[in-house]
């Protein structure tokens, strides 16, 4: 082995004793001389296995990020970017309210099934871009998003109910025997199997396709035989333990980076990840009793430094995209067209309505007795969708990007991480301060992300990429936040789905004169909005201060995410749906891209607001969730057409 | 008096007031979790209580809107409606079932059924005394009350709970001494168990039936003493955020299964 290598190996072995010393001190101070009968259970059937756990779960996702990667060709594939933990999760959700007295094989069953079944959709939407990375990392960042989406729905109609499935959001590892290590240990061993068999064949497929055609086997069978063992290794670990966040990312990764290559990567990232989970674990176990801390929680902790390291060293071929054919559209009439259907759209809010009999168009004087419940809802809703279109438009023109958008770009989930740390820090705070709070953290995920990705002017793609690490990362750390199950936990997941319940005049009010205040500024920008698209030398050409531009527009969009989306939650895609649909019918100037979006924003959330409110009255379902459907339905088109 | 009630303990209270509401909160759920007292059919229901419907309750034309703190943020959007009467029972430094008496003769002086406010307070005072009769050869025992979220992990009652305010008023003691949040401690693991020798474990429902299942299979909780030496009681749902209805209901539901216990 050449020296240069010899070092990582060095320092993976120094991680596995550190590990061991900590879990051997731990059974150790167990098992002291005056240990009774119970401490010794505790050591044989709640830390033995424990380590166990953690040692074959973090091998398990190991191998399953090796073989996902290794038949996507593509480094950032792994069970939590291709969905599989988001439909796991939502299988399970949905199996314990159909079938509550299941046993573990049927829980098994439904993780793999929901998995899978995620999995499969996030593939056969990037099947006709042949699979490339960035389109599978965004249609499995979209499946997840509503799947979590309708997930948190689940757990909120059900109360304490689903008390498991929050527990099992932050992935914990306490066990209580040896049954979830032999589950996962049977899986792993059949998947070490499958390794090795498939080892050679996805070697060859990397050398190219023609290579793997002379192996006599037809290169998608072993692409999809590989994606099924991976799926079903990391659908196991989640129906036996939960969601544990970045294991399948980033053993791989420290392979390739301890300088292992092809096959090697498959042998080499089990054992890797099984350290890394065994070191979280241990030092979890050691910083707060019981489930203080998930697990899974620590690791998404650990993996986001990973991420954004890696993401400016991927090598992506940033290929250009195609000359957009757009049809040129009279401005004005568009945006008539546009305003009518706004204005419709918020008309239709406010008079129809549904009771035990379907749905009805109110009469005058319902109308009227119903416009103060309405009327602020519709106002609250509307102004959201009009800041995140706005938001969107600024963020698609800043990074040249069509599908950039506050939702994609992490600037949401990050506006959540903000709510939350002002909800942990002062408890149940005023209005105001959450959405202070929410503002701040959209703008300091968004100033990461342009930090990260921005550097030296990256390609869309990886820009995409980079917000989709972001998302993945702040919705992991917001799960590990409700996994606590406290009361500002409810108000959390409420605040995901984009629970519009609680909305009254005042916080109508609050939501327009924002849109309103932040209008004027945005308006403001406009000339910088129409030359930054055109790319900097032009920009710079026609006298714009790049760096003062980009620092205004990404704190006006910041803000306007920060605002809507304590309105609508966030995971809304309206900030991508409304300016990339507006854009492709033709507005292409600033102002008219600006306004038309703004409508178009509008329109889509107040029929989200009308939807959820009438689906299954009297049950109200949440705004955001609705939202998430439509902007995520429209995404998915729009990313197969690409 | 057409009386909705957004909060389940003041629906309980309604019930037991002997007054049918008008509308209440999420029924389908409290009809399998909280189960008791029997919701009559001509009750509209508004949806989630954390999304109440107030289209619903603007249709069924309520006099009076029972609610709690926790929905004190939307207590003025509701007094559109009609006026709103916020009652307390769970809050820190109060007993939640000298709260519920509290609430009950409240609201009965103010619907005008203070007879009746008496009556529903006398039955519960009558069915705890029952229970502690049932119950005197168990007085002092610690008890853990608790509900199984997975066979992994459990909330645990204070004696600032429901629950442990009325075990303590049956004789029994209340073996968890932490902190505890609204009365009760989210996600514990089993080894909190191992130190309680002598208490009596108590899960109240509801429970994933698989979770249950693990308490009797799996060799961690078999090893755990109260366990082992088969002092685990599974009671079926009890709302643990009720009124008086819940506190007779867990107070029932306790003596039976201690005294199966006792004779098992």
């Amino acid at each position: 082995m050449p020296r240069a290598l010899v070092g990582p190996w060095l320092l993976w072995g120094v991680l596995a004793a550190v590990a061991a010393a900590l879990s051997l001190q731990d059974v150790l101070s167990s098992l002291s001389a005056a240990s009774a009968e119970v401490d010794r259970a505790l050591v044989l059937y709640s830390l033995a296995p424990r380590i166990a756990v953690a040692l074959l779960a973090g091998a398990a996702l190991g191998l399953s990020g090796a073989l996902s990667q290794a038949a996507l060709d593509n480094p950032l594939a792994e069970p939590a970017t291709l969905g599989v933990f988001a439909g796991a999760q939502l299988a399970l959700g949905v199996a314990a309210i159909l079938a509550p007295a299941m046993g573990a094989l049927g829980r098994e069953a439904a993780a793999f099934a929901g998995g899978a079944g995620a999995a499969t959709l996030v593939l056969a939407l990037a099947w006709r871009r042949q699979l490339d990375p960035v389109t599978v990392a965004l249609c499995g960042m979209v499946v997840a998003m509503v799947a979590s989406s309708l997930s948190a729905a689940l757990i909120l109609s059900r109360g304490d109910y689903l008390f498991a499935l929050l527990i099992w959001g932050g992935g914990s590892l306490t066990q209580e025997g040896w049954r979830a290590s032999a589950a996962i240990a049977a899986v792993l061993g059949f998947g070490i199997v499958w390794a090795l068999l498939l080892a050679r064949p996805l070697g060859a497929l990397a050398a190219g396709e023609i290579g793997a055609r002379s192996l006599g086997v037809p290169t998608p069978v072993i692409r999809i035989a590989a994606l099924a063992i991976g799926v079903l290794l990391a659908a196991t670990v989640a129906a036996e333990v939960g969601l544990i966040a970045f294991v399948g990312l980033a053993a791989p990764a420290f392979a390739r980076l301890s300088g292992a290559r092809s096959g090697r990567i498959l042998a080499v990232s089990p054992v890797i990840g099984a350290i890394l989970l065994w070191l979280a674990d241990s030092i979890v176990r050691r910083l707060g009793e019981g489930d203080a801390i998930p697990t899974g929680a620590a690791t998404a902790i650990l993996g986001a430094p990973l991420l954004l390291w890696l993401l400016p060293r991927l090598v992506l071929a940033d290929r250009p995209t195609a000359p957009e054919r757009r049809p040129r559209r009279d401005p004005a009439r568009m945006l008539a067209v546009l305003a009518a259907l706004a204005a419709g759209s918020i008309a239709a809010a406010l008079w129809v309505g549904a009771d035990a009999h379907g749905w009805r168009i109110s009469s005058v004087a319902e109308f009227a007795e119903l416009l103060p419940f309405r009327g602020p809802r519709v106002a609250a809703a509307a102004a959201a969708g009009a800041m995140f279109a706005a938001a969107g438009v600024i963020l698609q023109r800043l990074t040249a990007n069509p599908l950039a958008s506050p939702e994609v770009l992490g600037v949401g989930a990050g506006a959540g991480v903000g709510l939350a740390a002002v909800l942990l820090g002062f408890g149940a705070v005023s209005w105001p301060l959450q959405m202070a709070g929410a503002g701040a953290g959209a703008l300091a995920a968004l100033a990461v992300m342009l930090a990260v990705a921005g550097r030296g002017r990256l390609g869309p793609e990886r820009m995409l990429l980079a917000g989709a690490g972001i998302a993945a990362l702040c919705l992991a750390g917001l799960n590990a936040v409700v996994a606590t199950g406290s009361p500002s936990a409810f108000a959390l997941l409420a605040w995901i789905t984009g629970a519009t319940d609680a909305l009254g005049p005042d916080q109508a009010i609050a939501a327009v004169v924002t849109a309103a205040a932040l209008a004027a500024p945005a308006a403001a920008t406009l000339r910088w909005l129409h030359v930054l698209p055109l790319g900097t030398a032009t920009a710079r050409a026609v006298g714009v201060r790049i760096g003062a531009a980009r620092l205004a527009l990404t704190t006006i969009a910041a803000l306007l995410t920060g605002a809507a989306a304590m309105i609508a939650g966030p995971l809304s895609f309206v900030g991508l749906v409304a300016p990339h649909a507006v854009r492709a019918a033709g507005l292409a100037g600033a102002g008219p891209h600006l306004l038309g979006s703004a409508l178009a924003g509008a329109a889509l959330m107040t029929i989200a607001d009308l939807l959820a409110r009438t689906v299954i009255f009297p049950y109200q379902l949440p705004l955001g969730l609705f939202a998430s459907l439509i902007g995520g339905g429209y995404l998915l088109l729009a990313l197969r057409r690409r | 008096m057409r009386l909705a009630a957004i909060d389940w303990a003041m629906l309980e209270t309604t019930l037991a007031l002997g007054v049918a509401p008008v509308a209440a909160a999420e029924l389908v759920l409290f009809r399998t979790a909280a189960v008791e007292p029997v919701v009559p059919r001509s009750t509209a229901d508004l949806g989630l209580r954390g999304s109440i419907s107030y289209e619903q309750l603007l249709d069924t034309r309520p006099d009076l809107i029972l609610i709690s703190p926790w929905y004190e943020n939307r207590a003025r959007l509701l007094s559109r409606i009609a006026p709103v009467a916020n009652y307390s029972i769970y809050e820190p430094g109060r007993r939640p079932y000298e709260a519920a008496i509290a609430a009950t003769r409240d609201l009965g002086r103010r619907i005008d059924r203070s007879a009746e406010a008496e009556r529903a307070v006398a039955q519960a005072d009558a069915e705890l005394a029952s229970a502690r009769t049932r119950l005197a050869r168990s007085a002092g025992r610690p008890v853990l009350i608790m509900n199984l979220a997975d066979s992994r992990h459990f909330r645990v009652f204070g004696a600032d709970s429901m629950f442990g305010d009325v075990a303590e008023r049956l004789g029994l003691t209340i073996a968890w001494s932490a902190p505890t949040r609204f009365g009760a401690f989210p996600a514990v693991g089993v080894e909190a168990l191992a130190a309680m020798t002598e208490a009596i474990v108590v899960n109240v429902g509801p429970s994933p039936p698989s979770a249950l299942a693990a308490v009797r299979e799996s060799p961690l909780w078999r090893a755990m003493p109260p366990v082992a030496s088969g002092r685990f009681v599974g009671l079926p749902a009890v709302n643990p955020y009720g009124a008086l209805p819940a506190a007779q209901r867990f107070a029932r539901l306790l003596a039976d299964g201690l005294e199966a216990l006792a004779v098992g």
